[in-house]
């Protein structure tokens, strides 16, 4: 059981790239965080530098209020699970497992019963005397987990590891980390570029970019209020619709000529983003009324994306230059060509100022005309 | 691959047929000579079958001094047996750690290393003789195992092959085995040596047959009897000045120093083809 805390902890190497910009981070006991962020943004090397296999360049790295930066990574008590398993390919599953347990001098006795109790957890009781060679995909990575397990460490870390596998294996792998996690109750920090695998799997969710942390918190928090558009454009599937807005007074002009209102409190003429997600456009049907607390938006579809339960739209709005995105049910009759009236709701709209940073907006309702 | 042509199939076996016959030939006549009383092969044309006095030839050779050499052909072997040893054992000691140090290490200069054993390749032992003989004289190794071997033990077309193989072996092998609390001792010993199992069995077949077969160096540095090598008393076996050469010694001789190398690769010929074409991953 451990806490694990990152104090301004910054990774800069010998050629002068600075990976990591100072990375602030409190994980609980017993805590699963996701890192995510797109590729490049030193999550790996931030999951490394905790491993111990990148060197700290400042900052204080401590598990359980000990200072770990100057340790070995087996002296640090964490076990990590790598993308492409890492397993010895000498060494039979019974041997993957116990090597680490062998090599810190735990008794023979103890090491089978250890990775006899792991393998049980993990169902690879028939596989112990197999070679990694003649293990399945799914099952070198329960190997790698188990390996991981059975040591028992304070912190487990995770490195993409399910990016090695096919859909419907990640899916049932993905259960069965939360699965076990929730279970050992092991503080773990997961590094991921998949975010719907980071939303799922995540008590707390950090996303990363270009060596910062953007927001920290958990999946639905950075879902509902994102903080920088960054982190708006990189949680949720498909991502974000992003429209230039300008401030008039107390209401918004849309690229089309339209306006919302929304109270920024800023002068007007700024210019500002506003974000809008697919599933919040919501599609009328002819003779829906509209109030007045939102904006109807006209849209030409130009391409349909049938998914089954949901269709994705691809719909041309006068003023926009991309294609503005809409999540419709799967009936919904919307043809190529067609125009689809788009609702936008103030309540489901996120501002972003000229430094992407997240603006709290107050959307007059109707009925009373105050500010909410 | 394989053509559904029986004429080619037949064509291609009849060609390694003489391909064979031809690399065989020799050393049977070898063989036949070696059976052979030495009046017999004066007065006749070389032999093709076997003759009656082999067991005879051999049994002399194998317990008294051969003429001209002081010394039984059993020392020669025993002799030539320490040196290909040596050789093919301290080349692969050698060239695994510094293999090792170049890959898994990062040093100051690590490159340049590389390199200044790379370019060695180019400097084999003919090359180098006489530095080579000096400074073996100084240290008073003429004469001697030590040196026989020293001078020949490192290879960089060892390192060169070992390092190859070593930059396959993925970066998050290392992590893993430093997760697992395995420090450089323990990961050469419980990873990379069993991983490299067949590199090194390769190696070993064709250091052994390099060092067995050495002839400039080990004739220039024994004048003492006790070290000479058998490959260099062959050549020792022809000179015998107005005398006849006593062909059937020779060729008995002969025999018996292909014995060695012969069993090295009939042993490990699986490991070593292994070795060469695959890498196990």
């Amino acid at each position: 059981m451990a806490t694990l805390q990152l104090s301004a902890l910054q990774k800069r190497y010998a050629n002068g790239f600075v990976a990591l910009h100072g990375v602030d981070l409190a994980v609980e006991d017993g805590e699963l965080i996701v890192i995510v962020g797109p590729s490049g943004c030193g999550k790996s090397t931030l999951l490394r530098t905790l491993a111990g296999l990148e060197s700290i360049t400042s900052g204080e790295l401590t598990i359980n209020e000990r200072r770990v930066n100057e340790l070995e990574p087996a002296e640090r008590d964490i076990a990590m699970v790598f993308q492409n398993y890492a397993l010895y390919p000498h060494m039979s599953v019974f041997d993957n497992m116990a090597y680490g347990l062998k090599n810190r001098g735990v008794p023979k006795d103890d090491i089978r019963r250890r990775v006899n109790a792991t393998a049980e957890l993990l169902d690879l009781g028939a596989l112990l005397d197999r070679r990694p060679r003649q293990l399945s995909g799914g099952q070198r990575q329960r190997v790698a987990m188990g390996r991981a397990i059975v040591r028992e460490p304070q912190v487990f870390l995770f490195d993409e590891p399910l990016s090695n596998l096919d859909a419907k294996l990640r899916v049932q792998m993905r259960l069965e980390i939360r699965r076990l996690q929730k279970r050992l109750k092991v503080t773990s920090v997961y590094v991921t570029h998949d975010q719907t695998e980071a939303m799922t799997l995540a008590d707390r969710l950090v996303v990363m970019n270009a060596g910062r942390v953007e927001q920290c918190g958990t999946p639905m928090a950075l879902y509902e209020r994102p903080a920088t558009r960054f982190v708006a454009g990189f949680i949720g599937s498909p991502a974000m619709n992003f429209l230039p807005v300008t401030v008039h007074g107390e209401r918004l002009r849309l690229p089309d000529g339209g306006e919302l209102a929304l109270a920024t409190g800023l002068e007007s003429g700024s210019e500002l983003t506003l974000g809008v997600r697919p599933e919040h456009l919501v599609a009328l049907d002819e003779g829906d009324a509209t109030t007045d607390a939102g904006a109807v938006i006209r849209a030409t579809v130009e391409m349909i994306e049938p998914l089954g339960a949901d269709t994705l739209a691809y719909a041309r709005m006068e003023g926009l230059d991309e294609l503005l995105v809409v999540r419709l049910h799967g009936e919904h009759a919307a043809g190529e060509g067609s125009v689809l009236r788009l609702w936008l709701s103030p309540e489901r709209c996120h501002l972003f100022g000229d430094d992407d940073r997240r603006i709290e907006a107050h959307h007059a309702t109707p009925v009373t005309g105050a500010r909410g | 691959m394989r053509y559904q042509r029986p004429g080619l199939d037949l064509a291609s076996h009849l060609l390694l047929a003489v391909g064979c016959g031809l690399f065989f030939l020799p050393v049977w006549l070898a063989f036949t000579a070696s059976t052979h009383s030495m009046s017999d092969l004066y007065a006749n044309v070389a032999p093709l079958w076997v003759g009656d006095a082999g067991l005879s030839n051999y049994a002399r050779l194998i317990h008294d001094p051969v003429g001209g050499l002081g010394t039984d052909v059993l020392r020669l072997l025993a002799n030539s047996m320490v040196m290909a040893l040596g050789i093919a054992v301290g080349k692969i000691a050698i060239s695994l750690l510094a293999a090792y140090a170049i890959v898994f290490f990062r040093f100051p200069l690590r490159r340049l290393c590389f390199w200044l054993i790379f370019i060695t390749l180019m400097l084999p032992v003919e090359v180098r003789i006489l530095p080579t003989y000096e400074v073996v004289a100084d240290l008073h190794l003429l004469d001697s195992y030590p040196g026989l071997i020293l001078p020949l033990i490192a290879s960089a077309t060892a390192t060169f092959l070992l390092r190859q193989f070593y930059l396959t072996i993925p970066p998050e092998l290392v992590e893993a085995a430093r997760i697992d609390g395995a420090g450089p001792w323990r990961f050469l010993r419980d990873i990379l040596l069993p991983l490299s199992k067949t590199n090194i069995a390769a190696l070993f077949v064709i250091m052994f047959i390099y060092g067995w077969n050495q002839y400039l160096w080990p004739l220039l540095i024994t004048t003492n009897a006790d070290y000479l090598t058998v490959v260099v008393s062959l050549k020792r076996l022809l000179t015998t000045g107005d005398a006849l050469v006593p062909w059937q010694d020779v060729t008995a001789t002969a025999m018996l120093a292909m014995g060695p190398p012969v069993l090295v690769i009939l042993l490990m010929q699986r490991y070593f083809v292994k070795g060469l074409v695959e890498t196990e991953k």
